[in-house]
């Protein structure tokens, strides 16, 4: 039978019989300290931002989202005004160019207007055609019901 | 010097560095073995040592004086002991026994316990305590601490950590009884 181990009969010890620390350890370790201690100085450098130390962790988070949050909405005011829509660009680019070239194009280049070309640039700018055709309602009604049926599909 | 000594030159600016510089090498050596014994590794001992000095430093001007300076300075080792060692355990997701191996494998390859088979394995029994109980455990049978000055240090009621430590010495008995040849 083993005998039972009793921790009052084994020789006590300061300290477990651990190898002590390298020689010199303790004559070095308050100069390693104080060289980690914060600078008396350095509160003063940072003494600007001492107050967010103050604060809890919820109300540093907080802030910082904030303080992104604001960071977006200033550089959205100062991107300036947002682009030209591409639609109202090309628009414009077209007003550019004069009738005789415009008309030269569609002469020569073999490009053909379809019912569907009008019918799209209508109802991008309903009042285009009061431009260029001076008719009264009667007379359009006219011509459309003129028109054979599958022409009038886009109109 | 006394504490209440160092306590006083380091309410003066002009003295505060002399004052905190007698005050680490006062306690340093306690608490340097204190938090050795909690992680065994000489290297994780030097990092907490400076740690908890630092702390100390940090909080010093609030010390009350309502506890002794001592026992004040051991609670900031302990926890810094604790929280190494549970910070440990969530960085590495290990469970109580492996840390408890870990520390036992550094225990084991230390030369100063080399040939001492029944004192290895009384240190091998001590690190299969949980963490708390293995530092009632240190208080009481090494450093010798009163009962009263336990409790200050570990914010534990005198009566737990009788029972703690009874059932603790209860355990390492068992474990190197288990552990030893006939």
């Amino acid at each position: 039978m083993k005998t039972p181990f009793k921790l009052d009969a084994h020789p006590r010890r300061t300290h477990p019989p651990l190898s002590s620390p390298p020689a010199g350890y303790f004559d070095q370790l308050p100069a390693q300290v104080m060289a980690r201690l914060p600078r008396a100085d350095a509160p003063e450098s940072a003494a600007g931002w001492r107050w967010l130390a103050l604060l809890s962790p919820a109300l540093r988070t907080g802030l910082a989202s904030v303080a992104v949050l604001g960071g977006f909405a200033v550089s959205f005011f100062l991107s300036g005004p947002p682009a030209v829509s591409p639609a109202v660009a090309s628009a414009a680019s077209l007003d550019a160019v004069p009738h005789t070239e415009l008309i030269a194009y569609l002469l020569t280049s073999g490009a053909r207007v379809e019912s569907s070309d009008l019918a799209a640039l209508t109802d991008a700018n309903p009042g285009i055609a009061k431009q260029f055709l001076a008719a009264t309602d009667a007379e359009l009604t006219e011509a459309l019901d003129a028109q054979p049926s599958e022409d009038l599909l886009y109109l | 010097m006394e504490d209440h000594e160092i306590l006083l030159k380091f309410q003066d600016p002009a003295s505060r560095n002399l004052a905190f510089n007698q005050l680490v090498r006062k306690y340093q050596s306690k608490v340097y073995w204190h938090v050795r014994k909690m992680v065994v590794d000489h290297d994780d001992a030097d990092d907490l040592t400076q740690d908890v000095f630092v702390k100390v430093w940090k909080h010093l001007e609030n010390f009350r004086q309502d506890a002794q300076l001592f026992t004040w300075i051991y609670r900031i080792a302990t926890n810094e002991c604790l929280n190494f060692l549970s910070s440990k355990r969530r960085k590495f997701l290990l469970p109580l026994t492996d840390v408890g191996a870990e520390l036992a494998a550094k225990m084991e390859a230390d030369p100063a316990l080399a040939g001492d088979e029944i004192e290895l394995k009384l240190q091998k029994a001590i690190l299969t305590l949980p963490d708390k109980q293995r530092l009632v455990f240190n208080l009481r049978y090494y450093d010798e601490m009163p009962y009263e000055q336990m409790a200050e240090v570990t914010g534990t009621s005198v009566g737990a950590l009788k029972a703690s430590y009874h059932h603790a010495v209860k355990k390492v008995e068992e474990y190197v009884t288990r552990h030893t040849a006939d």
